[in-house]
């Protein structure tokens, strides 16, 4: 019995035919439309279409991967000796007749210029292996068992492989008959197997389909570009940003370090510098931030910042060394975090913990208790011996091993580029480039208050310059990586700020070049208790949790998302260790601290919501990752610490099911949304959501329509909401009314540039107007206008599409 | 037509764009704290970008739609959906355009256009549009050609054409594989097993939501992909019904067949059609794809002249102990048999009953039950072999080895229980 089953078990390989006609309910609507009979009235409008591409006399050199039953009696018909096979692109365009093909050389010419990679794709498609598995039998054959006789054909000449094939085939009557008769044994069955050979074939798109042929060939590019929007989108990879980086790591410019070495006692700015290096006995809590400003009392200043003392003092060009790294009196900052009506929560704690004590060695002690509990965190093993060491005076850090240390020095100095600028230079001429005004490093105020200002701009490059101006001051300028330096509480804000920026421009190289001396961000000398004498008592973390966070995400936008989970999931088991320290009654750390129950619920609040942060860069990660499965898991968990987000996180996790397929789950989750908008009662933002994912919804099932109707629920709601309006927009594409869509996204652009100049939205938008006229580079050079008037120079360009 | 026309510019501009599904937009949080040197201002900055998520800006995945980046792939079984657009560039109204779409694969040539009849005049900056959908049903080469003709306002009648060629490619690799069960006890015999693997050659993760065999006449298939818990029956694939790119899932399948079939034929011999599969999947935002594998074939065993089946069987029998067995004789040949029954003993396995008795005449398809007694000698798992049937007409013998096997006991307690 065994062998006899031993004789049936034999693998078979299948072809896949399309889905035959048998099957019109599914897509009826779709195809009623499509296909209709084509009236001769046709005939005599088209007079080239006698000559035109003839199916019978038309083959493809992929014609013998064919694989559909309506294909073999094609096959069998021995037409393809008949023709000849070419691999060059151009061979469709042989089949038409000379005369069309010239009155075609502008578009054909179109096409060609992105043949060169169609051309490398079909020499791929040639080596494709043909695999025809040949069964034939009768359920009347004799009692021997009909083995299946399997041909691999592997050739480099298509006629040969057809020839083999034809050889091989024998007809297949159910295919010849057009509608296969599914239950019929009888007849030979042929079955062609094309396994593509995918190991080396990478399936490029064939992109001809976004011709502009009928443009003349201008500055406008000939179809879309991969990689035109910024964002990691699950679909591109980053890898474009290394071409990108090439430019921008560049040795420091000559003017600038001319700037810092030979005339520094003439800037002003060089005052400002010296006061990271002169002084090191005051306390520099310069951060305005990270003061608490309300309780900030004189007697306090002087005991904790000297920096502060000289309140009246202007920075620019002051004379006390000590006041320039800070902003400054705290009413003199833009958005001063003083104020009672400041709104952070962390401050209205803080502001809880110094009511009431005018004591200001109590309110110093209430400031440190603060700073405790942002900067906890806990070193290896390692480095908290060496922490210890230092602690006790065993060790002085100067003999510390220096390759235990974080060296950090700038890796390139100066960005200094708008590529809006450039883009208007290059498009619109020098004059109404010259109207392009943007702050630059230049021209704010050399401190944290110009980089504020300059990040709260868009001038995100401008701002990373300047942090590289002020990081050079503190002596781990260009060139400095690997030199020996102190960390201030200030340099390492100043790092990380630079860092973000460089993220947020997508310049992830860059930023990795400079993380890289950070290491691990463990190394002794990024705590505070390796500096005694500067920061007696300080105990913790010098570098901020965000920058950990950011350190953390960063390999996964360089395709390493592997090393960003390690990174994450041990800084997710430091949040958990120093939460289940205060649950047991311990300090952060764990020491046998006491703290305050105010100050213990503080703490708990505080490091339950960096561990939410941690979890949701891991579930971003793993998104990125596309793995779905423990992505929905981590962001489901995020409910459970940031309930007032669980309408946010359901329906984003019934996205992700939309992004696969899965609408029936996703609908699930929908549903679990309304119930929480229900529960929660209704108001704007619950309909919102709940119409939104409706619309999402529809959009999966093809319907358009209903979608469109959806957002336009929305905007009912919500006149305003930029997501519904570009949503809309979409949706009136897919259902072929551009001239409407455009309509509705231009004026919302022209109305409300400040929401609508989004990538997002511009990208949509210049994807339209190439749809639209031949003259879409004058209106992307509107949209470049309207750009230059509003953005900084973090403005990502590629959206316009006009290079 | 005339060669030098060709240079000439035209008047209308024609445009296509494929339309993929939207993609939703992904933004990258970088996130700071209050305390942190820029305070609120990467918060803000968050805040105020329409493409996060209010109330929860971390979360990468936002809801606002962008238009297809690119051409992407396209693959067998999902269906090609283009937005066409004929634009007037010029100032003078153009009369009587025409635009027609036909789809040109290897085989055939389809017209996709909406319609057909001509529009009778387009007036500077207006546009035709046209959004055509087809479901591709062959791998290889495909150009969409796109064809204007139109009348200027001199009367001209002016023609162009566009072609945009793009490859369909496979989404999936199927194998099968045919498992025959052991049919020896039930009366309804040939229970056929189809394993299917099926990978995902694309290089996006895809939603199978439908992955069924379509049985052929003679069979009634049970999918077993499911795993019956409490009233809701589970996946048997877990929560998460995608494929990642190149992973490879196995879907099995029971076939019986029909009763009318299995009792007619006796056996079903030789190749039968099994049935075919038919497979739903969908990618990105609903992007669907079907396909339909050609009818899978499936050589049954063959069972000789004559099949031996056991009807009746003890699992678990006693050693030493006589046990009845009743054995199914079917004639599989195209003619009357004269059958002689041998039993001959092995080292565990002895037959009871006189060997070589006469079975009489047996008819083409036509099956005796003989109930049969033995004894087995040795404990453990025994299997029953040494039954010889004669075809006295022929003077043919077949033998019947391990036809089952039994597992035999020590009937005796043991002392200490």
């Amino acid at each position: 019995m065994d062998s006899s089953e031993d004789a049936a078990q034999r693998p078979l390989t299948l072809d896949i035919a399309g889905v035959g006609n048998e099957e019109p309910e599914a897509h009826a609507p779709l195809e009623a439309a499509a296909i209709s009979s084509q009236p001769n009235t046709t005939d005599v409008l088209f007079p080239e279409e006698s000559i035109d591409l003839d199916a019978d006399a038309f083959i493809s050199p992929q014609d013998d991967s064919a694989a559909s039953g309506s294909m073999m009696d094609k096959l069998n018909d021995q037409m393809m000796e008949s023709v000849m096979i070419s691999d060059s692109p151009n061979s469709e365009e042989d089949d038409v007749p000379i005369d069309s093909l010239l009155e075609q050389g502008e578009d054909k010419e179109s096409l060609d210029s992105k043949e060169p990679e169609e051309e490398k794709e079909e020499e791929e498609v040639k080596e494709e292996k043909t695999e025809a598995v040949t069964e034939q039998g009768t359920p009347d054959a004799s009692v021997e068992p009909v083995e299946s006789s399997t041909s691999l054909v592997e050739k480099e000449e298509a006629e040969e492989k057809e020839k083999d094939l034809t050889k091989d085939m024998v007809t297949d009557t159910q295919a010849a008959a057009g509608t296969p008769t599914p239950d019929s044994p009888k007849g030979q069955e042929v079955k062609v197997e094309v396994a593509k050979a995918t190991a080396k074939e990478e399936p490029i798109p064939v992109c001809t389909i976004f011709s502009q042929g009928m443009q003349p060939k201008t500055l406008v590019p000939d179809g879309f570009q991969p990689t035109l929007v910024k964002s990691p989108s699950f679909s591109s990879g980053t890898n474009e940003t290394p071409s990108k980086l090439a430019p921008l790591v560049c040795q420091p410019s000559p003017s600038l370090s001319k700037f810092f070495t030979d005339n520094g006692t003439v800037n002003p700015a060089s005052d400002f510098f010296d006061s990271f290096t002169t002084s090191s006995s005051f306390i520099s809590v310069s951060n305005p931030n990270a003061e608490s400003p309300k309780a900030v009392t004189p007697a306090e200043r002087q005991l904790s910042s000297g920096s502060s003392a000289v309140p009246s003092a202007e920075h620019q060009d002051g004379g006390t060394p000590s006041a320039f790294f800070s902003i400054g009196p705290q009413d003199s900052t833009p958005k001063p975090m003083a104020g009672p009506a400041e709104p952070a929560a962390t401050m209205t704690t803080l502001q809880a913990v110094f009511s009431g004590s005018d004591d200001p060695f109590a309110s110093a002690l209430s400031l440190s208790e603060v700073d405790k509990r942002y900067d906890a965190w806990l070193p290896s093993e390692e480095t908290r011996r060496v922490l210890i060491s230092v602690a006790t005076q065993q060790v002085n850090p100067v003999y510390v091993e220096r390759d235990r240390l974080s060296m950090p020095g700038l890796k390139f100095d100066n960005l200094q580029g708008d590529a809006v600028k450039d883009l208007m230079l290059r498009f619109l001429g020098d004059q109404a480039a010259m109207k392009r005004q943007v702050l630059t490093a230049n021209s704010v105020e050399q401190n944290f208050l110009g980089l504020n200002q300059l990040i709260s701009t868009k001038n995100w490059r401008a701002a990373v310059d300047l942090t590289g101006r002020l990081l050079t001051a503190h002596g781990q300028g260009y060139g400095k990586s690997g030199q020996p330096t102190s960390h201030t509480t200030d340099s390492l804000q100043l790092w990380f700020v630079r860092l973000a920026l460089l993220v947020k421009l997508n310049l992830f190289q860059n930023a990795d070049l400079e993380f890289e001396p950070f290491g691990n961000l463990d190394q002794p000398d990024l705590y505070y208790e390796y500096y005694p004498t500067v920061y007696p008592g300080r105990r913790g973390s010098m570098v901020p949790f965000s920058m950990r966070v950011l350190h953390a995400e960063l390999p996964q936008y360089l395709s390493k998302p592997q090393e960003s989970l390690d990174r994450l999931h041990s800084m997710r088991s430091i949040c958990q260790k120093i939460l289940a320290n205060l649950e047991e009654g311990l300090a952060e750390d764990g020491s046998m601290m006491t703290l305050t129950q105010e100050n213990r619920q503080a703490s708990i609040q505080l490091w339950r919501s960096r561990l939410c942060r941690v979890m949701y860069s891991m579930a971003n990660c793993l998104l990125m990752m596309k793995d779905y499965i423990l992505a929905v898991e981590t962001y489901h968990s995020i409910i459970q610490y940031e309930p007032q987000q669980r309408v946010q996180l359901l329906s984003g996790i019934g996205r992700i099911f939309l992004q696969i397929g899965d609408i029936r789950t996703a609908e699930k989750y929908f549903q679990e949304v309304e119930k929480t908008c229900e529960e929660k009662g209704t108001g704007p933002a619950q309909d919102t959501s709940v119409l939104m994912n409706k619309a999402f919804v529809y959009l999966s099932q093809n319907n358009y329509a209903e979608a469109h109707t959806c957002f336009s629920g929305i905007l009912k709601i919500d006149p305003k909401n930029p997501v519904a309006n570009n949503n809309a927009a979409v949706c009136l594409l897919y259902l072929g009314r551009l001239k409407e869509s455009l309509g509705q996204l231009e004026s919302l652009v022209q109305q409300d540039p400040a929401l609508y100049l989004h990538e997002s939205v511009l990208f949509n938008l210049t994807t339209m107007y190439e749809l639209e006229s031949s003259r879409s580079t004058q209106k992307k050079q509107a949209l470049l206008e309207a750009v230059a008037c509003r953005e900084g120079d973090s403005f990502n360009t590629q959206c316009l599409k006009l290079v | 037509m005339d060669v030098n026309q060709a240079k000439q510019e035209h008047l209308l501009a024609l445009k296509v764009m494929r339309l993929t599904k939207p993609t939703l937009f992904t933004n990258m949080p970088v996130t700071c704290e209050d305390r942190d040197l820029p305070g609120d201002l990467f918060g803000r900055l968050m805040r105020e970008d329409p493409s996060t998520i209010k109330g929860a800006e971390t979360l990468m995945l936002g809801e606002m739609l962008t238009l297809p980046q690119n051409f992407g792939n396209i693959f067998l079984g999902e269906t090609f959906s283009s937005y066409i657009s004929v634009h007037n560039d010029s100032n003078q109204v153009v009369k009587d355009i025409l635009v027609k779409a036909d789809l040109q694969t290897s085989s055939q040539r389809l017209n996709l256009s909406a319609s057909n009849s001509a529009v009778a005049e387009l007036k500077p900056e207006c546009c035709i549009d046209d959004v055509i959908h087809h479901e591709v049903k062959e791998i290889g080469t495909h150009i969409l050609v796109c064809a204007v003709s139109y009348t200027t306002q001199s009367g001209d009648k002016l023609y162009f054409r566009k072609f945009f060629k793009f490859q369909v490619l496979k989404p999936l690799d199927v194998k099968t594989k045919f498992y025959n069960a052991e049919s020896d006890l039930s009366s309804v015999t040939d229970e056929v097993f189809l394993e299917a693997q099926i990978q995902n050659i694309t290089t996006s993760p895809m939603f199978m939501e439908k992955v069924s065999l379509e049985p052929s006449l003679m069979y009634n298939v049970t999918e077993l992909n499911t795993v019956a818990s409490g009233k809701e029956s589970e996946s048997t694939f877990g929560k998460m019904s995608y494929l990642q790119p190149m992973d490879t899932r196995q879907y099995l399948y029971c076939l019986k067949p029909k009763p009318e079939f299995a009792e007619k034929a006796g056996v079903i011999k030789g190749v039968t059609v099994i049935g075919k599969l038919d497979i739903v999947w969908k990618t990105n935002l609903g992007e669907r794809g079907r396909l339909q594998t050609s009818q899978l074939q499936r050589m049954a065993p063959g069972y000789g002249d004559v099949r031996l089946s056991l009807e009746l069987i003890p699992d678990t029998v006693n050693l030493e102990e006589p046990f009845d067995i009743t054995c199914k004789i079917t004639n599989c040949s195209e003619r009357t048999m004269d059958l002689l029954l041998e039993m001959c003993n092995t080292r565990s396995v002895h037959w009871c009953g006189v060997s070589g008795r006469q079975l009489g005449k047996l008819s083409p398809s036509a099956s005796l039950s003989i109930p049969l007694k033995l004894l087995s000698s040795v404990q453990g798992l025994q299997s029953i072999s040494g039954l010889r049937l004669t075809d006295t007409f022929l003077k043919r013998t077949y033998e019947y080895d391990d036809i089952a096997q039994v597992c035999v006991v020590c009937p005796y307690l043991s002392p200490e229980s």
